[in-house]
């Protein structure tokens, strides 16, 4: 808020209008705010603006792997009628709303549980937050390595004890396996972020006034009425964040289901981000894998601009106050 | 562009020494260009595991004094080189050969500046291919035998002759050569090669009641042994590779489908065109129809063939739980060194297998043809215009390239897991050595004459490391019948090499 426009606030008596400053001379008093931006500015220009831009551009261009990108040919929106039109490509969205809602949900749902279960004070209390947090901060990549072993077809440590309890005779095809290999690969994805829910979880249930749980005590709520009506609305703005955080993150997810199954078996684990990066890199087929990317871009655009919303609630209020 | 002469012209007015030091260079490259420095010894008719050691130790060579008639040893420049050096996780004589040479290198051409980058095998062409689009690339790079071809394709590549840097095309394997030839053009030389070659646990044989002896002679025979190790042992028979996304799934296929009269193109045949596609052929139909009998009708190869490359065979391989596979030639290496890591009981076991390892020569097919993927390196010079700075310090960049593809050095910097790309190196006592100290490196090698390049085209990549993997999981998994997968791949690669890329 410029000073002029504070003045006018803050006079008594109500007087003629100020009259409003021109752009340039806003920009002009606001020139030390552009120099200690531009720096940050000026980064992101290059390692975001431009390559957003030249995505965008290469999306309307075929490529093909015997011509340079320099040499590419103008398609208009072929690519994306390629990429719209494709049988593979709704199949490979349909696996990524399924892969995104599902690990979504029960990422946070864990989460939630444990923070419930870690926002009261015992004894360990610590150590088991910390050991909680153990598969959020493991490298994705050795986690999807480890995991592989686990399931292993032939030779899976889970498996083996399933068959060992009696629960299942010989080995248990989980990731082999067309129809079960995305699930089980939710659950490495919900094993590794639900630690992320769980300590925005913890911070949040730290907001929720003593004072109303108390209130809803003394007036006869239930343990289960007290979260319902009080700790879960108390957690909407973080649980908001939290879920577009997480489906964000899963819909770019892109180590586990690479490094554990490729996408296979026959495309069975292949999602959006791990399709674009084969079309890309592996069959260098620049202008369609763009044009994917881009599709990608504008519904990250859409969940970032609810995220910011999310953040931004309640600002103009208080703002205004 | 800079080279010596330009250099020399600079530094002032020449002498008359300077004069007739310059008529001995011209002579001596003049004679160069007709001849190598390097005379032919190696008769490939007659190869074989006991050629091999036979010629191996019976000549010498000087790399630093052969390369100086080529770029005089004084010659003052820089040089930028990109290639896959030795990492943590490769033996220590790799590191130790790879610091030999550039020592090496710089006691012989003491004024040439190196600017050298060891990049891992997986980062190298993303970083080539941008560095490229920047124009920033090094004036020098070696890339897996298929790595420059795209690049080829898209002009990024210097031709180059082998008389420029010392050689003549006979000190290569022709296989080698076809493999970096784009469009009748020589954009690369061969710096090392390697074929595959296949392994079995002698006692799983034996207590299936084959031969322990014995490699299966046909793919047939592996099909059958397969079926007999798992049906009487428990355990998986071959170690089938069927991953999505994955060159090493090519690497262990097409030596099956080769053998069996298929092919992706015609890149079995003696003069491949690149142009018929053969995947829905006869023979490739036969191969895909023995993976399919092992994997869904006998169940003999591990269940998580669709999910394993190579490394994920060695840990059961070493455990004693899968009969045979095909192997790279560093696999012996790979598995001596998984048993010195195993303890207590598994410690036994390891060693045992160790012992019980034996490799042969891969299958044939039911006519007799044998194949095995040809695999390797070649080493490219980039257009100027594309290399950091702008120019290619040409004096250099030969200096470097005539060095490093030495019969000597060829044969050094391949210690661990491959042959020199040079085929002198074979007549070396670096080859001798390593013929006695690494076990089986005798029939790994006598496999280079059944090496098949894959298709020289940009597009192979997505023909080898996308489409043979859908076609095989297509087929494993019941997903298509036999047919209908190869009719699907043979479509999907009609469109990649007619232009029209692979759809999505």
């Amino acid at each position: 808020m410029s000073s002029v426009q504070g003045q006018a606030i803050f006079r008594d008596v109500p007087g003629p209008a100020p009259k409003q400053a021109s752009l340039g001379q806003r920009m002009y008093t606001s020139r030390f705010d552009y120099l200690y931006i531009a720096p940050a500015l000026l980064v992101m220009l290059i390692v975001i603006a431009y390559p957003v831009y030249y995505t965008i551009e290469l999306s309307f261009y075929k490529t093909p792997a015997s011509l340079s990108l320099a040499d590419k040919t103008f398609t208009g929106i072929d690519n994306y009628r390629t990429v719209l039109t494709s049988a593979i490509f709704w199949k490979v969205t349909w696996q990524t709303i399924i892969w995104t809602v599902l690990s979504t949900l029960f990422s946070f749902l864990l989460g939630l549980g444990a923070a419930l279960a870690l926002h009261r004070a015992f004894i360990g209390r610590a150590l088991l937050r910390g050991l909680l947090l153990i598969p959020w901060v493991v490298s994705a990549v050795a986690a999807s390595y480890v995991w592989k072993w686990l399931y292993h077809s032939d030779f899976g440590a889970i498996g083996a004890l399933l068959n060992q309890i009696g629960l299942t005779k010989g080995p248990v095809n989980f990731i082999d396996n067309s129809t079960t290999s995305l699930y089980a690969l939710i659950v490495v994805n919900v094993w590794k972020e639900f630690s992320f829910a769980m300590i925005m979880l913890m911070a949040g249930l730290q907001t929720v006034p003593e004072s109303l749980l108390r209130a809803a005590q003394v007036d006869g709520a239930s343990a289960w009425q007290r979260f319902w009506h009080v700790t879960l609305p108390q957690l909407q703005g973080v649980s908001t964040v939290t879920i577009l955080l997480l489906v964000v993150q899963n819909f770019n997810s892109f180590i586990i289901p690479f490094i554990m199954t490729g996408g296979g078996p026959v495309g069975s684990t292949q999602i959006w981000i791990t399709h674009i990066y084969e079309l890309a890199f592996l069959r260098q087929n620049w202008g369609v894998g763009a044009a994917y990317a881009v599709l990608l871009f504008l519904i990250m655009m859409v969940l970032g601009y609810f995220y910011v919303r999310a953040l931004t609630r309640g600002d103009d209020k208080r703002a205004g106050a | 562009m800079t080279n010596s002469e330009d250099r020399a012209q600079r530094s002032g007015s020449p002498t008359r020494r300077h004069i007739a030091k310059f008529a001995l260079a011209a002579m001596a490259t003049t004679s160069l260009i007709s001849t190598s420095v390097y005379a032919q010894a190696v008769d490939l008719s007659k190869w074989s595991p006991e050629y091999v050691k036979s010629i191996a130790g019976t000549k010498d060579f000087d790399a630093a004094k052969d390369c100086g008639a080529v770029v005089p040893n004084d010659y003052a420049g820089n040089v930028s080189y990109w290639y896959t050096g030795p990492f943590e996780a490769d033996p220590q004589i790799a590191h130790d050969q790879d610091k030999a040479f550039w020592d090496a290198f710089h006691a012989a051409y003491p004024n040439i500046k190196t600017d050298v980058q060891s990049i891992t095998y997986n980062e190298l062409l993303d970083k080539f291919r941008t560095a490229l689009l920047g124009n920033s690339a090094p004036m020098v790079i070696r890339l897996q035998i298929l790595g420059g071809v795209e690049f080829a394709a898209k002009g990024y590549l210097n031709p180059v002759k082998p008389e420029d840097y010392g050689f003549t095309a006979a000190d290569f394997w022709p296989g080698a050569l076809k493999s970096v030839t784009y469009d009748n053009t020589l954009y690369g030389l061969p710096t090392n090669n390697e074929t595959m070659a296949f392994i079995w646990n002698a006692k799983v044989f034996a207590d299936a009641g084959l031969d322990p002896e014995a490699a299966p002679k046909t793919w047939d025979d592996v099909v059958a042994y397969s079926k007999q190790i798992h049906d009487k042992l428990g355990i998986s028979g071959y170690g089938l590779v069927a991953k999505q996304n994955a060159g090493n799934t090519p690497f262990r296929f097409m030596p099956q489908l080769w053998a069996y009269g298929g092919g992706s193109l015609d890149e079995a045949t003696a003069n491949p065109t690149y142009k018929s596609v053969e995947i829905n052929n006869a023979g490739s139909k036969a191969a895909l129809q023995a993976a399919y009998q092992m994997y869904a009708v006998d169940k003999s190869v591990p269940v998580s063939a669709l999910t394993n490359t190579q490394a994920e065979n060695q840990a059961p391989f070493i455990a004693g739980q899968l009969g045979m596979m095909i192997a790279h030639p560093a696999e012996y290496a790979k598995m001596l060194d998984l048993a010195s890591k195993a303890t207590g009981a598994d410690k036994a076991t390891a060693d045992a297998v160790v012992a019980n390892m034996r490799y042969g020569l891969m299958p044939t097919g039911p006519d007799g043809k044998r194949a095995v993927v040809f695999g390797g390196s070649n080493i490219h010079v980039v257009k100027p215009e594309f290399v950091d700075g702008g120019k290619v310090d040409e004096q250099a960049v030969k200096a470097l390239i005539c060095m490093w593809d030495s019969p000597e050095w060829s044969t050094r910097l391949a210690w661990v897991g491959s042959n020199p790309g040079n085929i002198n190196g074979f007549l070396t006592s670096s080859m001798k050595q390593r013929l006695d100290t690494i076990k089986f490196l005798d029939v790994t090698t006598s496999m280079l004459p059944n090496g098949i390049p894959f298709p020289v085209l940009p597009e192979s990549p997505e023909i080898m490391n996308i489409v043979i993997p859908d076609m095989l999981q297509n087929a494993l998994t019941g997903n298509m019948t036999v047919d209908q997968a190869t009719e699907d791949a043979a479509k999907k690669i009609e469109t990649i090499i007619g232009g029209g890329g692979g759809g999505i």
